[in-house]
């Protein structure tokens, strides 16, 4: 093969190379188009809210009129996006803000920390104290939500902020991963930092916390995809407005008899924003080989 | 030298001991909140549920005191039908969504595994159901599943030319668990394909040029390379997705409540019932020692397929 091509003048090596061409056009269109299938249920989402009738969304469901809006309005986002009232989706939205930033901050903060001593520390009881965190990888929330919902009810915490927040900061696989990016940076970084005199917590915190960005932007999406999809957790340890996160409130809202289907869209659309903010924000840190480190682990 | 060295051994481990001390204090005040937080919310109720489960602790407290009635919750799941009717569908859901959402995941990891124009735009729409949580996903098919007028149905219809009547996604046992296994291979692939991208980027370019120079086609590139290199992937993706298929709960609470006739049951849903709807915690806890037996053999099994293929 390769020696007929040899011996074939340049001008028509170009023949196929054209070919081969029209046939990755088509193959990149394609892919486009499956693409295209998969997000086309969330275009459907985002049309769907900017009508305003409720039976024409159903009705329009069935045909490519789906897809399209020929009067977009926003007022089903105006009336969903009220801070008080029976269909105000902006008060849960905030509620799920504040759990969400916080919980990912506190989350960035504290298993960082605890990654860099188990990965650079000097205390005793460090593999221990590692070998029982990759354990406790394995233990499902589901299995230890029973005794939790009694612990916390019992503590009073029930119905807060903090109790959606405090339980799922720190986090056997955040740690871990967070060890595995610490300990694959090179040791004369910490001896370098000491024999300038920064302590070991200032090593951390100047030198290795702003080389760890990868790290970070990973965890901040994976922990932030986590805690903003939370479902179970807080539909046992809400009872009321005042803490409830927008997921349990769309659901409670779609679950009733006759579904405003314009304003469910709405308020879905609503939810999407921030955490696709997030994943755009950190995607050109969102390594996929860091993951992938996991695997083996 | 031999004097330098006496010098400093001497003078060094009064201020490296202070040294020390100090360092010590800060590992262990940067270690410590980690630490207690995975104590009290993670290994205290932990151990708490194996207790729970062998007392008959309701979810509110009675002036009765709460007794210890040893394997009583789990003989009596044991004997509910109900309980082995979510056993045997989770197990089906678990034996329909590894094709379907595995599948799924490494197709789009190959398709996007290459030199593609707007790379991060298509990876980042490959990933979007991943990202959205599955209450929307259930707003969203839940009017995809609309009987008997909903897209799917009048998809269907067109295509056959009439000839398939409506099907009712939600409503109908035949169809109920298919329906669901759709939405959650449709919102969670996106994790598996990051995976999968991960584990092809691991593979040597050298390999595939060898592979070319033995003049091997690109059916046997991937047959020889491609999936001798993704071993460890391919046990790790199919371990998560079983794991998750057995924790299977939004979507059915949601969307069908374990209906219609208990075909979409799952274990956390019938957990949840029994803890929250007829307030028997030490049996539901009971329920949850039996899931995680059941995770804690599945990651068993990955540990010892990942040892045989990681050499």
């Amino acid at each position: 093969m390769s020696d007929i091509a040899l011996s074939i003048p340049q001008s028509r090596v170009a023949q196929p190379r054209s070919a081969t061409r029209v046939l990755r056009a088509i193959q990149v269109t394609c892919i486009f188009i499956i693409a295209l299938v998969i997000v086309s249920p969330l275009l459907l989402l985002v049309v769907a809210s900017l009508k305003d009738d409720r039976f024409q969304i159903l009705a329009d469901m069935g045909s490519f009129r789906a897809f399209w809006v020929s009067n977009p309005t926003l007022s089903n986002y105006a009336e969903v996006g009220h801070l008080s009232g029976e269909l105000a989706f902006g008060r849960y939205l905030i509620n799920s803000l504040i759990i969400l930033i916080t919980t990912v901050c506190s989350g960035l903060i504290v298993n960082s920390m605890a990654g860099f001593v188990l990965a650079w520390g000097s205390l005793k009881g460090r593999a221990v104290i590692l070998a029982i965190v990759i354990a406790l990888y394995v233990i499902p929330q589901e299995s230890i939500i029973m005794p939790l919902v009694i612990m916390v009810s019992r503590a009073g915490m029930s119905d807060t902020f903090a109790v959606q927040i405090v339980p799922w900061v720190a986090s056997p696989l955040y740690i871990f991963l967070f060890y595995q990016f610490f300990s694959q940076l090179p040791k004369e970084l910490l001896e370098a930092a000491e024999i300038d005199g920064a302590s070991f917590f200032r090593a951390y915190r100047s030198i290795f916390l702003p080389l760890s960005l990868p790290a970070l932007a990973t965890v901040s999406i994976l922990m932030g995809i986590e805690t903003w999809n939370q479902y179970l957790w807080p539909i046992l340890v809400t009872q009321t407005d005042y803490a409830r996160p927008i997921a349990v409130a769309i659901a409670t809202f779609f679950g009733q008899d006759s579904i405003y289907w314009d304003r469910a869209m709405a308020a879905s659309v609503l939810m999407m924003i921030p955490i696709l903010g997030l994943y755009l924000a950190f995607q050109r840190w969102f390594v996929s080989s860091f993951i992938g480190s996991a695997v083996k682990g | 030298m031999v004097m330098q060295q006496s010098t400093s051994s001497t003078a060094v481990p009064v201020t490296a001991r202070r040294r020390d001390k100090g360092r010590l204090m800060q590992e262990a005040a940067m270690l410590a909140p980690a630490v207690i937080l995975l104590t009290v919310f993670l290994i205290v109720p932990f151990f708490l549920s194996f207790w729970t489960a062998m007392t008959n602790q309701p979810l509110v407290p009675r002036p009765t005191p709460v007794r210890f009635i040893w394997f009583s919750n789990f003989i009596r799941i044991f004997k509910d039908e109900l309980f082995w009717t979510a056993l045997w569908n989770v197990s089906r859901f678990t034996f329909w969504i590894i094709p379907a959402q595995c599948g799924l995941a490494f197709a789009t990891a190959l398709l996007l595994h290459q030199k593609l124009p707007l790379r991060n735009l298509l990876r980042g729409m490959f990933f979007l159901p991943a990202i959205t949580s599955m209450v929307v996903v259930c707003v969203i098919w839940g009017t995809l599943f609309q009987y008997p007028t909903g897209p799917f149905n009048q998809i269907l219809g067109f295509l056959s030319g009439g000839a398939i009547q409506p099907i009712d996604w939600l409503g109908d046992p035949q169809w109920a668990m298919f329906s669901i296994v759709l939405l959650s291979a449709w919102q969670a692939y996106g994790f598996q394909m990051i995976v999968y991208l991960a584990g092809l980027q691991g593979i040597p370019d050298e390999l595939y040029d060898a592979a070319k120079i033995d003049g091997a086609n690109a059916f046997r590139r991937f047959w020889h390379v491609t999936m001798p290199g993704l071993r460890p992937t391919h046990v790790f993706v199919l371990v998560i997705t079983t794991i998750q298929a057995f924790k299977l709960y939004t979507q059915v609470a949601i969307l069908t409540q374990g209906g219609p006739k208990s075909s979409t049951e799952t274990v956390v849903h019938y957990m949840v019932r029994a803890g929250f709807e007829e307030q028997k915690m030490g049996y539901a806890s009971a329920v949850s020692v039996i899931l995680f037996v059941i995770v804690l053999i599945i990651a068993l099994i990955q540990r010892q397929l990942l040892r045989r293929f990681d050499v």
